[in-house]
């Protein structure tokens, strides 16, 4: 996979028009994207091969002391002037709001020209033997059991570059990633739908990871055809790497999105410093932190990728910051800057988030457990960083009894109450983890990027219902 | 017609293995205000188009497709390798055969007030009017987002259809804060409309911020709380969108659908619902004359006295169940129940008018969620509470649910304004 030859073609363009709003604004930039995304499916019914959520275009900034001015567009060919007299009218706010704006610091825009690429195998793969895998994948399932009423194999490969240039960067990136599901509708007295995730950089890999997880997929789904709802109550609770991720992500990453400080919206400005989780809690945030589906080289406003400890020993040490917020909270930009695409505002947003790993085996914490459950597999979440209250959803949960895991399943749990408390409660650590690369995550309802979260095993304090 | 529709459509024509083919093109302008406390931060503009080309290739007995999406920057060149490209992918698909639909031409505008405004003297307007409910002490909107956006959809197709809509829509984000005591709270409150009314934004605004004054004077109740549980409209709309999705003629074809018709989804004493999936109500911006399809919208009632009736579905999955295409309906219109505010008071509930979201799982049975703010109304007291979360299960809670006698259109939902949930849980 090589850079897009369309972002390539216009890269002198986007020189020549922040030179020509450098002569109205003291900082201008431009962002070009060309992201390609497929969709590769085949359940028992249909199948298709088609584009998936890509983007194409550029979305230009401009800031001269006070508010930002942003501008949305498809291509910036053509006669530059005259686009940039056309960007600045468009973006200017009508006269009443001419006082009402922010002051903030200028953008920081250091000295940088750098390429950045990492390789892919998409390319090796014809659609036909994409589509093929995904069959197989379908066919497999059908194969094991006859209680499937639908089956489905999915691929969802990606490719991205983007081009960002200001008066002193040019920076350009590209790299890929896919995603692989297997889901199962599966009916025997109860119908429940079973998924399994595989995910990397390299096609090769998720087609070598998918099927030797068929076998875990069947059997889960027909547990859950057993399963029951769980009584509400306050529970001794293990948390399975993706529902870690979903804590990480949910009840404490989304608090410290700095852009909520600027707004008196994160509980967590009062914080840092503090203590706020158990000692043995440590947890970052970073594009560069990990290698997974937001691991990007830099971010939607040409800041480098970042790798961002959040809590060390149990005390918040630091939030993520994009620019325009650090720009006003005199911060360190740390490259968590992201759109949902050329179309939308820029805003804090996580990248592959996740508790870092302890020195408890996950056995010993099952065995301390003498009523409680185990929790797997992100359904949902929801944040609220100004009160600090959490709302997360397992897929299900495995009953624990006398330091055992039983055969008794509850679906869905969801687990709800104050964040500081689930995390003071943290008292087991496991000794394993796992980043799970399929996340999507909106602000509010709105803004999705794809994140990534994880970690290891938890032993927490937890209301379920 | 466009001049890129056009020479899609040329281009398209001169690939001899596409057998037909459609054309969706959004063409998107906006102007968006993102204010901090009451500054203005970043002001925005957009000027997109979307573009997207299905092709259709019939072999072998069956029919394949395959989409791609068409960038502006494309050239003649790139078009047609994409075309070539699409044809070849469609193929290698093997699905069960049907007509794309026909049709004919047709331009409509969907009325509303913004057309009077420039899009960025609007947004200011909404500000204004966003700010003006911002006057109490200890209260604050500590984060405002404006989106006015003017929207103009196209289908083409090549068995006649060239069909296009224009409409405006706007959206307020608004994150209503309550300070107090070195102590603060917040709601969130996002807010869709297609006609602009100065006092309602005010109206709408004001009335969350009184709601996030009582989140900051809310408390966890000392004790359990037994009681019946009353969703707003919001709410009630997930509810029945979860209910009609799940009778979506693509759910049923791919047997995704845990509901069929005939079957009874109340089985007790209750009021009966009647759900008619519409193309169109009046102030909701989901609001079209067609789908994706081309297809005219028309309405379906798919529940009616608490029995599935029947389902609701594009040209495609109709055509595979052998039912009359009904077009991709967006709107969620539910008929109005016996509850009147008058009985509501007669018997202690817990009004819920923040959740951090309600999760509802119909595999599972399930409806829950946790409270943010609600209001335990008991022995003609109003007690605002938090801290708590609900769960029940969704069968045993549709056998015995109350509809209000009011009803409200918010976003895709038009119905009773309050629905009433008993035997929930409450912890």
């Amino acid at each position: 996979m090589a850079f897009s030859k369309f972002l390539n073609d216009r890269r002198v363009a986007a020189k020549e028009l922040v030179a020509e709003l450098r002569k109205s604004f003291a900082y201008a930039s431009v962002l070009g994207t060309d992201v390609r995304a497929t969709v590769y499916i085949a359940d028992f019914k249909s199948s298709g091969v088609r584009d998936g959520a890509g983007e194409c275009g550029f979305v230009v900034r401009m800031w001269n002391g006070r508010a930002f001015l942003e501008y949305s567009l498809d291509d910036i060919s053509g006669d530059i002037q005259k686009l940039a007299k056309k960007i600045i009218n468009e973006a200017t706010p009508s006269k009443p709001l001419f006082d009402k704006e922010i002051k903030p610091s200028a953008p920081v825009d250091e000295p940088l020209v750098k390429s950045f690429h990492r390789e892919n195998d998409f390319a090796e793969y014809s659609d036909g033997e994409i589509l093929g895998f995904c069959k197989k994948i379908r066919d497999s399932i059908k194969a094991k059991t006859d209680k499937a009423v639908n089956a489905s194999g999915y691929i969802l490969p990606f490719e991205v570059s983007k081009l960002f240039v200001s008066e002193n960067r040019e920076l350009d990136q590209n790299y890929g990633w896919v995603n692989a599901m297997a889901i199962v509708i599966y009916s025997d007295g109860k119908t429940v739908r079973a998924r399994e995730d595989a995910y990397s950089t390299k096609m090769s890999d998720v087609f070598a990871e998918l099927p030797k997880k068929l076998d875990k997929l069947v059997t889960l789904a027909a547990k859950l055809t057993k399963s029951k709802p769980i009584t509400p109550g306050v529970y001794d609770v293990i948390t399975d790497s993706s529902i870690s991720g979903l804590i990480a992500h949910e009840a404490f990453g989304h608090g410290v999105e700095m852009d909520q400080f600027v707004k008196d919206r994160a509980l967590a400005k009062r914080y840092v410093g503090k203590y706020v989780a158990s000692p043995i809690t440590n947890m970052r945030d970073g594009a560069a932190a990990t290698l997974s589906a937001a691991s990007f080289f830099f971010d939607d406003e040409g800041s480098l990728a970042g790798d961002t400890q959040i809590i060390k020993d149990g005390i918040l040490v630091a939030g993520m910051c994009d620019s325009v917020s650090a720009s006003q909270l005199g911060a360190e930009v740390t490259g968590n800057g992201r759109r949902e695409s050329y179309k939308r505002k820029a805003y804090t947003r996580m990248t592959n988030t996740f508790f870092e790993k302890g020195e408890d085996k996950l056995e010993d914490m099952i065995a301390s457990i003498k009523h409680g459950y185990m929790l797997f597999d992100t359904n949902n979440g929801m944040e609220d960083p100004k009160n600090w209250q959490i709302q997360c959803t397992a897929e299900y949960g495995i009953e624990i009894i006398d330091g055992k895991l039983t055969d008794n399943y509850v679906s869905p749990v969801v687990i709800s109450g104050s964040v500081p408390e689930l995390l003071k409660s943290i008292t087991m650590v496991s000794d394993g983890m796992e980043i799970i690369g399929a996340g999507m995550c909106g602000k509010g309802y709105k803004e999705w990027v794809k994140v990534t979260d994880g970690g290891p095993a938890l032993k927490v304090r937890a209301k379920l219902g | 017609m466009n001049n890129r529709i056009e020479l899609l459509k040329k281009l398209l024509k001169e690939n001899k293995n596409v057998s037909d083919y459609k054309i969706n093109r959004t063409e998107k302008t906006s102007s968006e205000l993102f204010f901090v406390h009451k500054t203005l931060e970043t002001s925005r503009a957009t000027d997109t188009c979307d573009t997207t080309v299905t092709v259709y290739n019939d072999h072998d007995g069956k029919k394949g497709e395959s989409s791609f999406s068409v960038y502006e920057s494309m050239t003649n060149a790139e078009l047609k390798a994409k075309i070539s490209a699409a044809a070849e992918r469609a193929k290698l698909v093997f699905n069960e055969p049907y007509e794309i639909p026909s049709g004919e031409k047709a331009r409509r505008e969907v009325p509303s007030n913004f057309k009077n405004y420039e899009p960025k003297e609007l947004a200011a307007k909404i500000a204004e009017a966003v700010f003006k409910a911002d006057d109490y002490d200890g209260g604050a909107i500590n984060a405002l987002e404006i989106f006015v956006n003017k929207l103009e959809i196209t289908v083409v197709n090549s068995k006649g259809i060239d069909v296009t809509e224009v409409k405006y829509d706007a959206m307020v984000e608004a994150i209503p804060t309550w300070n107090e005591s070195g102590e603060s709270v917040e709601l969130y409150e996002a807010y869709r409309f297609t006609e602009f009314d100065a006092a309602d934004v005010t109206a709408e605004i004001d009335g969350k911020m009184k709601e996030v004054r009582d989140r900051k004077h809310a408390k966890k109740p000392a004790e359990k709380i037994t009681a019946d549980v009353v969703l707003n409209v919001k709410e009630a709309g997930e509810i029945f969108s979860e209910l009609a999705y799940d009778l979506d003629m693509g759910a049923v074809y791919s047997h995704y659908n845990l509901h069929s018709v005939g079957d009874d989804l109340q089985k007790g004493e209750c009021d009966e619902i009647t759900l008619t999936m519409k193309g169109a109500m009046k102030g909701s911006e989901y609001s079209a004359a067609f789908d994706g399809d081309g297809v005219t919208l028309t309405d379906k009632t798919i529940i009616e006295n608490g029995k599935v009736t029947g389902y609701f579905g594009s040209n495609r999955f109709a055509s595979y169940l052998g039912e009359k295409p009904t077009g991709n309906l967006k709107c969620v219109s539910v008929g109005k129940g016996s509850l009147t505010d008058k009985e509501l008071e007669e018997k202690p509930y817990l009004e819920c008018v923040s959740l951090s979201g309600l999760q509802l799982d119909l595999y599972n049975d399930y409806i829950g969620g946790e409270i943010r703010l609600a209001y335990y109304r008991h022995d003609g007291v109003s007690e605002p509470v938090t801290g708590i979360s609900m769960s029940g299960k969704l069968s045993e809670v549709l056998g015995k649910l109350r509809l209000s006698d009011k009803t409200k259109v918010r976003g895709y939902y038009g119905g009773p304004y309050k629905v009433l949930l008993k035997g929930m849980e409450i912890i």
